[in-house]
């Protein structure tokens, strides 16, 4: 359909249900940035418990932080590049020789969105808050070896220092990260009380920011309207936002999210289905973002403490009769990158992660390796997804419900609501085998294995203790020789590969739309629009 | 009886309609019966590369995501919905009359209390409840039948016990209990064989309702889990690829849902005129 | 004087009986929410990288989890009695201001739906009644009946399929209004009475025109029962001996179906509608999945299944309310309408 809806409503007989079309709108839609999405903004801090992915959208422009990351073109496409920081707040950052102090030297012209000035004691108290309030920054912070108020200090006007107890190589990233948000202390001071005294509940609903945007509406879990703070100096290029105005909205319908990027009423969105993506496709109305996350991987694992799971022949043995391809077809559409059916073995080709593992369908081998591990007859399981992930995981489950009888493996499928999986994930019983996803935020080996294979805690995917993998993980933190610390990295692969407390299955293409005036889209590692980036052609 | 026969015939005659419910009711039986000889290809055998076909000579109603033959599953899932729909009407039904009965045959503190309780059933957002109800109790089909059962029950209570409220004091229910019946056997025996018509009719509408509650419960993640054919998680499923234009994955189902339900419901409309002339309109 | 009186006594022993079941409610809900196999503990520690059990702990105890379960419900019911329903962990907010912001809108699209729903099925009703078992008779009972058939989603989405994907003459099926034409004043929450105050009358056209979809799919599943009612109360009515005196008098006969017949035949159908009302209101929670309409019913939708507890029970007792309150209502209007008293 070549005419635009509006022109041809006004035209039409619309039975009723015509809508009023000015020129004043018609400015007012150029300029504004009309952003969907499945689930919602609940909170305007990005670090609150409970806060959900969402709210990044909105806080990564609404706040500053000290630093940010560089963003470089892959195949036509921008790329986040944590290797090379930038600055936000802070215009100049030095590590010490023995990379233990940095020190941000702040612009000294930023400013907050109520006009008065961004200082040092603005960052100290920011900072101070993310390491001691009760938010996901403490731990997160915690990654970074930053844990007390004592290590942040104010060394002169417009000049912070942050002292480490290690020279931690993920210290100055987690500045970047969408929890190290700058707030406006004595804006927010004001909001504290004794029993709150980081003012969490005021700023879950109100922002206190330096940002491109200023909260003109929010409607938690429903919409977020935004408005250009012009006088905003943390740009790349010290340049303000393009838009004037963004509208974040939540439809849960992911159809109906589709049918509005096609049709031209919305301008992007990030989850539509992948589904929709080949006819989206085809019809050339939408620009379909070729996104394949990088740091973003899709697994099935095993409980390794729970038998039959707690013998690695056993993973091995369904490592090697899933369906990789048909589940990479079926479930995703062929799009995004495999994780499976590499040629290496023993060490991998690369330190990075995550990286195709030598999987390969082969039920001849598996039938082998059940028999070894002394279950030829096969046995009874059960295999778990999560409501919210059933576009994916419901063909995934029934293809692999369809494979592993062929080895005699009888699996039952059991489909629970997100809250539940994630109770199971903590509780590490009844749950012995489910696909999930993982990510993180910062795309260094170790980190990932940090996060996902150490540790007694949820996010540990097979509940697995492996004594050389945290002896590596450990090392690799504070390892500054590059090639060690790519033999390190190298070394956990091997182990993981081996050891199969996980499978890894494909790295899933974000299912993202604009419309076709949209242009510089960059993918984040928090896999968020950032408002900041967009512009109208 | 057999002058309820006749009105039947006679009923049946001049209503094409009901009729033609009645026969849809039995071809639907017939295929839940006899499901598996009737599927033209194995209902749960994925075949990648066939995904996503529109209907053509070989998939007379196309393929789904993962290549399975959508009239082989629309076939088979005849059986689930309709082992869903009567055993969740038959247990609200067993449990829900012999309750009713007895609150309205002894009356009473009993009559009270269950009273009381019915009315905390009901004050429920219902669905939602159910909703509740399955989450709890995880979805499997066993439970979905539990929770579409357990809704339903204030309905057959109430009915029941207004029914036995009526008759408890009829000369015939008299004679009864003066022939030495217990409270118990004139219940069972006596009392709910005499509401059975009346029941009947509500039965017969409730069938459809259960099946589309299911389907509901399916389309929020709360129902039957896939692989296992189901037309509510059919069209849940098939609803992700309408704006793909592979409309085939959700009309049919769709289709199949509705009919299955207009068959029930117009079906309970006749019965209703045929066992409860009382009731006609 | 003395209906009112009567009327009033009713009124007041109806409130009190229905404390009972109100208070059942609350405390079935809660029970069910805390038998729910999920921890909302885990749920809201889920994006700290370090969520080991210790974390949890203290996220239990922060929610009062830690405590024993009566003691924990002694305390909700302690909250309920002073009006406060708790906080929701997904949106942040408190779940009484929660509900207030979401009931108008639950309570607009069903009652837009409601008014739909009995402008179709009155006359239907009333001209299958007057044409008994002919032709039209039929048709209409079977098209009602089709109406009944559809799960409420498929209609949904057939609408939207339709009228906005393939006819583009709908609007997109995003909530209450189209937010390039007007920001919505917050005076009683009810677009179309809020836009028609201010005099924003191309707000008001938007926010019609966004109703009209999911009203309908409403409408068409209540179609059936209500045009039933009307049919059968009519033919009552119509075989009633005072229609037959009106017309052996040689009243017009439409004067007579529209000034005696039907008035007296829309009662039993006002007290189902009363029926229908509440019954939609708590499950329409399909249709605002299916349009992304901010109402109660998708709210208490997304909490369970984040396990968040407050806003499922403050859900479950604004519908138990709601229903207690239809039913009064019906039941004072039945009794300020006797039909004795109208006939004459």
């Amino acid at each position: 359909m070549s005419l635009n809806r509006r022109e041809y409503l006004s035209g039409s007989l619309a039975l009723g249900l015509t809508s009023l079309a000015g020129p004043t709108f018609a400015q007012d839609r150029k300029a504004t940035l009309r952003h969907l999405m499945g689930g919602s903004v609940n909170s305007l801090d990005p670090s609150a418990l409970g806060a959900a992915r969402e709210c990044y959208s909105v806080t990564q422009s609404v706040y500053d932080r000290l630093i940010g990351f560089r963003r470089k073109k892959v195949d036509g496409q921008w790329t986040f590049d944590e290797s090379v920081i930038v600055p936000e707040l802070a215009e100049r950052v030095q590590r010490s020789a023995d990379g233990l102090k940095l020190t941000f030297h702040l612009r000294p012209d930023a400013t907050w969105h109520d006009g008065t000035q961004v200082t040092a004691e603005d960052v100290k108290w920011s900072l101070d808050r993310m390491v001691s309030a009760k938010s996901n920054a403490a731990a997160q912070l915690s990654s970074g070896s930053m844990t007390k108020t004592e290590q942040f200090v104010i060394a002169g006007p417009n000049v912070v220092e942050i002292n480490l107890p290690d020279a931690n190589r993920l210290a100055l990233p987690n500045l970047g990260l969408p929890f190290s948000v700058i707030i406006n202390s004595n804006l927010a001071k004001r909001h504290a009380s004794a029993d709150d005294p980081w003012a969490l509940d005021w700023l879950k609903n109100n922002a206190a920011g330096s940002g491109a945007y200023k909260v003109e509406t929010f409607r938690p879990s429903e919409q977020v309207v935004l408005r250009r703070h012009d006088n905003w100096k943390g740009g790349r290029d010290r340049k303000i936002a393009f838009f004037e105005r963004v509208i974040a909205q939540t439809v849960p319908e992911p159809a109906t999210r589709a049918n509005l990027v096609e049709r031209g009423d919305a301008d992007i969105c990030l989850d539509v289905q992948a589904s929709d993506i080949a006819s989206l496709r085809k019809r050339g109305v939408a620009k379909i973002l070729p996104i394949s996350p990088t740091n973003v991987f899709t697994h099935i694992s095993f409980n390794t403490k729970l038998a039959p799971f707690d013998n690695p022949k056993v993973r091995q043995a369904i490592a090697a009769a899933l369906p990789y391809e048909e589940m990479f077809e079926a479930a995703i559409f062929g799009r995004g990158r495999k994780l499976f059916g590499a040629n290496w073995t023993g060490e991998p080709p690369t330190s990075a992660f995550p990286l195709p593992l030598p999987n390969h369908t082969d039920l001849t081998r598996a039938s082998v390796l059940l028999a070894e591990a002394g279950h030829a007859a096969g046995f009874d399981t059960t295999f778990t997804f999560a409501t919210g992930y059933a576009a994916v995981a419901e063909p995934i489950a029934a293809l692999i419900k369809e494979s592993l009888s062929k080895i005699g493996i009888r699996v039952t499928i059991q489909k629970v609501p997100d809250a539940q999986l994630f109770t199971m994930q903590a509780e590490k019983k009844n749950l012995p085998f489910y696909i999930d996803t993982g990510s993180a935020w910062l795309p260094e080996t170790f980190y990932f294995f940090w996060i996902y294979y150490t540790r007694d805690q949820r996010w540990n995917l097979g509940n697995w203790t492996n004594a050389r993998i945290v002896e590596l993980v450990t090392a690799a933190r504070t390892e500054t020789d590059a090639a060690k610390y790519d033999a390190y990295c190298k070394e956990m692969i091997k182990i993981l590969a081996e050891e199969a407390p996980s499978v890894l299955t494909f790295q899933a293409a974000i299912d993202g739309v604009t419309t076709p005036s949209i242009d510089g889209f960059t993918y984040h590692y928090h896999r968020q629009t950032d408002y900041r980036d967009l512009i109208r052609t | 009886m057999s002058s309820t026969l006749s009105h039947a015939v006679w009923v049946l005659r001049g209503n094409t309609i009901t009729t033609c419910a009645i026969f849809g009711v039995f071809c639907l039986c017939i295929f839940a019966l006899f499901a598996p000889w009737l599927t033209p290809f194995n209902p749960l055998a994925t075949d990648v590369a066939n995904a996503l076909q529109p209907p053509n000579a070989r998939h007379v109603f196309g393929t789904d995501q993962l290549g399975r033959d959508i009239l082989s599953r629309l076939i088979l899932a005849t059986r689930l919905d309709l082992i869903i729909a009567a055993s969740a009407v038959v247990l609200s039904f067993a449990i829900g009359s012999l309750i009713g009965s007895f609150c309205g045959y002894l009356g009473g503190w009993i009559d009270r209390i269950v009273g009381r309780i019915v009315d905390v059933i009901m004050a429920f957002p219902l669905f939602v409840l159910a909703m509740a109800m399955v989450a709890v109790l995880g979805n499997s089909v066993q439970n979905i039948i539990i929770a579409t059962a357990f809704i339903n029950l204030p309905i057959y209570i109430r009915f029941a016990r207004a029914e036995v409220n009526v008759k408890r004091d009829m000369g015939w229910v008299e004679a009864a209990r003066a022939s030495g019946h217990s409270d118990l056997s004139v219940t069972v025996r006596y009392l709910l064989p005499n509401i059975m018509p009346a029941m009947t009719v509500q039965i017969s509408l409730n069938l459809g309702w259960a099946i589309i509650n299911a389907a509901g419960l399916s389309f929020l993640g709360l129902g039957v889990v896939a692989p296992t054919p189901e037309w509510g998680i059919m069209v849940a499923e098939g609803a992700r690829f309408i704006t793909a234009g592979q409309w085939w994955l959700v009309a049919f189902p769709g289709l199949a849902l509705m009919l299955t339900v207009l068959c029930f419901n117009l079906m309970g409309d006749g019965l209703r005129d045929i066992l409860d002339p009382r009731m006609r309109t | 004087m003395s209906v009112w009186r009567s009327i009033a006594r009713r009124f007041i022993r109806r409130v009190i009986s229905s404390i009972p079941a109100i208070i059942g409610v609350v405390i079935v809900t809660f029970i069910l929410m805390r038998v729910l196999p999920s921890d909302p503990a885990v749920f809201f520690t889920s994006s700290s990288v370090t969520a080991g059990q210790a974390e949890i702990d203290s996220m239990r105890k922060k929610m009062g989890l830690d405590q024993p379960l009566p003691l924990q419900l002694g305390m909700y019911l302690r909250d309920v009695a002073r009006g406060d329903l708790g906080n929701s962990l997904t949106t942040n907010q408190p779940v009484v201001k929660d509900l207030l912001r979401r009931l108008p809108a639950s309570l607009e699209l069903t009652f837009v739906a409601l008014v739909l729903a009995l402008a179709t099925s009155i006359p239907l009703g009333v001209l299958s009644a007057l044409r008994s078992g002919s032709l039209i008779d039929h048709a209409v009972r079977f098209l009602c009946t089709i109406g009944v058939c559809m799960p409420t989603f498929v209609s949904g989405l057939m609408l939207v399929y339709v009228f906005y994907y393939l006819l583009g003459i709908a609007p997109d099926p995003t909530g209450r209004i189209d937010i390039f034409v007007a920001s919505p004043p917050d005076i009683t929450g009810f677009l179309l009475i809020d836009l028609a105050l201010i005099g924003d009358w191309a707000g008001w056209r938007s926010a019609l025109d966004n109703i009209i979809l999911p009203a309908c799919t409403m409408a068409l599943f209540v179609l059936a029962p209500l045009t039933r009612m009307t049919r059968a109360s009519m033919l009552g009515v119509l075989g009633s001996e005072f229609v037959r005196t009106a017309k052996s008098v040689g009243l017009h006969s439409w004067r007579i179906v529209v000034v005696y017949a039907l008035r007296n035949a829309l009662l039993p159908v006002l007290t189902m509608a009363g029926v229908v009302f509440s019954t939609m209101l708590g499950a329409n929670v399909l249709v605002e999945k299916v349009f992304s309409w901010p109402g109660v019913a998708s709210y208490a939708l997304d909490a369970l299944m984040a396990s968040d507890y407050a806003p499922v029970q403050g859900f479950v007792l604004l519908m138990a309310f709601i229903f207690v309150l239809v039913n009064l209502t019906v039941d004072v209007l039945y009794g300020m309408a006797d039909p004795r008293v109208s006939i004459e």
